[in-house]
């Protein structure tokens, strides 16, 4: 039996989320009240509130209105009481609680029943389903209808937590305080933020990014702050980015692959250019992790793509110490320096994949990154020769870097959708063949191109010398993603000075 | 660092590097001339030997292998040995 109190019910000092204060007599207005104390960290109080929250819209109607009165701040309150399910109303009560403390309340939950007088008509402590249903069947009798109970499903009973009314005050507010925040707007805070919200990197979260991985195992030191990259820290960029657990092998192998001297991190990093970090990824993960290398391959929509080049970026700019106006100096920076992962689309293409020309099996699976500007659309719809589309992919890099920057000796990257890729698929075009044509079409005597910034090839040549705007047909990388609609391909332009090869990493299983 | 969470920084505290005494004088200094190869250094370190020179100073070249990686260890080792002061020729 519910303990019963005659006494009259305290008045409420909380704020809740509507314009109209919450007060006892507003709340028995049209019958009686229920109070729920209690607190976002309770369990106890999660499953009651879980427990009551169906019943909550028959008793309202009924006129016993319930209200959740939390000992949290009110975001905090409204969070809970969201993720909860709970219809009913939410307040929130400032330190130190003196609502809680003028119930005198010693643990929560704690459920009050009021009566139309303002009166205390009974209490429970705890998850008590036989005293709670007896609660209500008071309330049902003040009421007079018969309500809904909870039903006697187990647990009957639990017991709660310590109200923090019951604590010292200080120690209440020194318990209150990490929580009390919005743990989004604490990780801007902290600095731990590309500038958009992040997953705060719980110690939970980051232990099972690592799945049973050495946390201080390294994989070097990231420029150009030359933080360490522990696979702690490795797995925290990851849960910021957004990653699920099993996308933390392709971070790691990128990861490593960007530590790798050769990708010149350090260069990319600081440099006033708008060098990103492109992620390719080959092989049986694409499909395992859900990559998206389809419709929108570029674009937004794919979370596997999204985090996984995200949390590269952040491994750089957190670890490795780049952000954007410190040591990060890009003049522009672009959209891919907030993170660039594509998965190739090695069934629609015609040609061996990046990987396996780059020396892996097929069936590895491997993550090669390249250094590179922003993508530039190319559109081509009325190619009827491969020759024709040819000529228009390759020319549209023309002014790739700057407009008489040739010739190029780092990569471009073309991204050949897949209507494109069909035509040079049925006309028999190998890769190499592409990548020579495209090579020998692009070419201008040095004369035109001595006007503004050009290169010291171009002043030393002779005005009449033809200048081609690669070095070599290995300065272009062929990849076919995107959807199977549209004629739409892409070149992303070279990071230019900066002697950056394309480095690769076969993604472990195993992260070590 | 807060307990809750996992820093992605690395929080170790490294000392500071203290600044090397300034020339009192560059004549009679051995000055090292570090070009990094962007466009142009050339021309402006030529211009600044002269007036080193010209004071008194003793002058010497100096190559990165390319301006957008740090200097290897082994060229600043050779510039800190032979060399009192250096001026690096930073941008274009």
């Amino acid at each position: 039996m519910p303990a019963s109190s005659p006494h009259q019910a305290p008045e409420l000092i909380v704020s809740g989320v509507g314009q109209q204060e919450i007060t006892i007599t507003r709340l028995v207005r049209d019958g009686c009240a229920l109070l729920l104390f209690v607190s976002h960290d309770c369990p106890t109080c999660a499953m009651t509130l879980r427990n009551l929250g169906p019943l909550c819209d028959g008793w309202q109607r009924a006129g016993l209105t319930c209200t959740a009165i939390f000992e949290d701040p009110l975001e905090v309150a409204v969070r809970t009481a969201r993720r909860l399910s709970w219809p009913g109303g939410v307040a929130s009560q400032p330190q130190p609680f003196g609502t809680s403390r003028s119930y005198s309340l010693v643990s929560v939950p704690t459920t009050v029943l009021v009566d139309g007088a303002g009166m205390i008509a009974g209490r429970v402590t705890g998850w008590d389903q036989p005293a709670l249903a007896e609660l209500v069947r008071s309330a049902g009798s003040l009421l007079g209808t018969p309500l809904a109970v909870p039903p006697a499903t187990e647990p009957l009973r639990k017991p709660g937590c310590m109200s923090r009314a019951a604590l010292d005050p200080e120690l209440a507010a020194a318990v209150a305080a990490p929580a009390g925040g919005d743990e989004l707007e604490e990780m801007f805070e902290r600095g731990w933020t590309d500038g958009l919200p992040v997953v705060p990197p719980t110690a939970e979260r980051v232990e099972a990014m690592l799945g049973g991985a050495d946390p201080a195992g390294s994989l070097g030191l990231v420029p150009p702050a030359m933080g360490e990259a522990t696979l702690e820290r490795v797995a925290a960029c990851a849960v910021l980015a957004g990653c699920r657990p099993s996308y933390f092998p392709v971070v790691v192998a990128a990861a490593k692959a960007a530590l790798d001297p050769a990708f010149n991190l350090h260069g990319q990093a600081v440099t006033t250019q708008p060098a990103g970090q492109l992620v390719v990824v080959n092989g049986p993960v694409r499909n395992e992790i859900g990559l998206n290398g389809g419709m929108g391959a570029l674009g937004p929509g794919n979370r596997a793509n999204l985090t996984i080049g995200r949390a590269l970026r952040l491994l750089v700019s957190l670890t490795g110490g780049a952000m954007p106006g410190a040591l990060d100096r890009a003049t522009l920076g672009q959209m891919g320096k907030v993170g660039f992962c594509v998965a190739e689309d090695e069934e629609i293409s015609p040609w061996q994949p990046l990987h396996v020309e780059r020396g892996f099996e097929p069936g590895q699976s491997v993550v090669t990154l390249i250094g590179c500007d922003a993508p530039l659309s190319i559109s081509d719809h009325r190619s009827r020769t491969p020759e024709d589309l040819a000529y228009v992919l390759a020319w549209a890099a023309a002014s790739t870097w700057s407009t008489n920057w040739w010739p190029l000796a780092e990569p471009s990257v073309f991204i050949i959708c897949p209507e494109h890729a069909r035509m040079f698929r049925e006309a028999g075009w190998t890769k190499q063949r592409l990548r020579e044509f495209m090579f020998g079409c692009v070419r201008k005597p040095a004369r035109e191109l001595r006007r503004g910034e050009t290169t010291p090839f171009v002043h030393a040549a002779d005005p009449d010398e033809v200048i081609p705007k690669w070095t070599s047909p290995d300065a272009i990388v062929l990849l076919v993603a995107g959807g199977e609609a549209g004629r739409y391909s892409a070149v992303l332009g070279p990071c230019t000075g900066m002697g950056s090869a394309i480095v690769s990493r076969e993604v472990q299983r195993r992260v070590s | 660092m807060s307990a809750d969470y996992v820093s992605p920084f690395d929080e170790r505290v490294r000392p500071a590097e203290p600044l090397a005494p300034r020339l009192a004088d560059i004549s009679g200094a051995r000055i090292a001339l570090l070009d990094i190869r962007k466009n142009r250094g050339k021309e402006f370190l030529d211009r600044i030997e002269l007036l080193l020179r010209e004071a008194g100073a003793t002058t010497s070249r100096v190559t990165k292998e390319i301006f957008s990686k740090p200097a290897a260890l082994g060229l600043i080792d050779q510039v800190a040995t032979v060399s009192d002061a250096v001026v690096e020729a930073l941008a274009d």
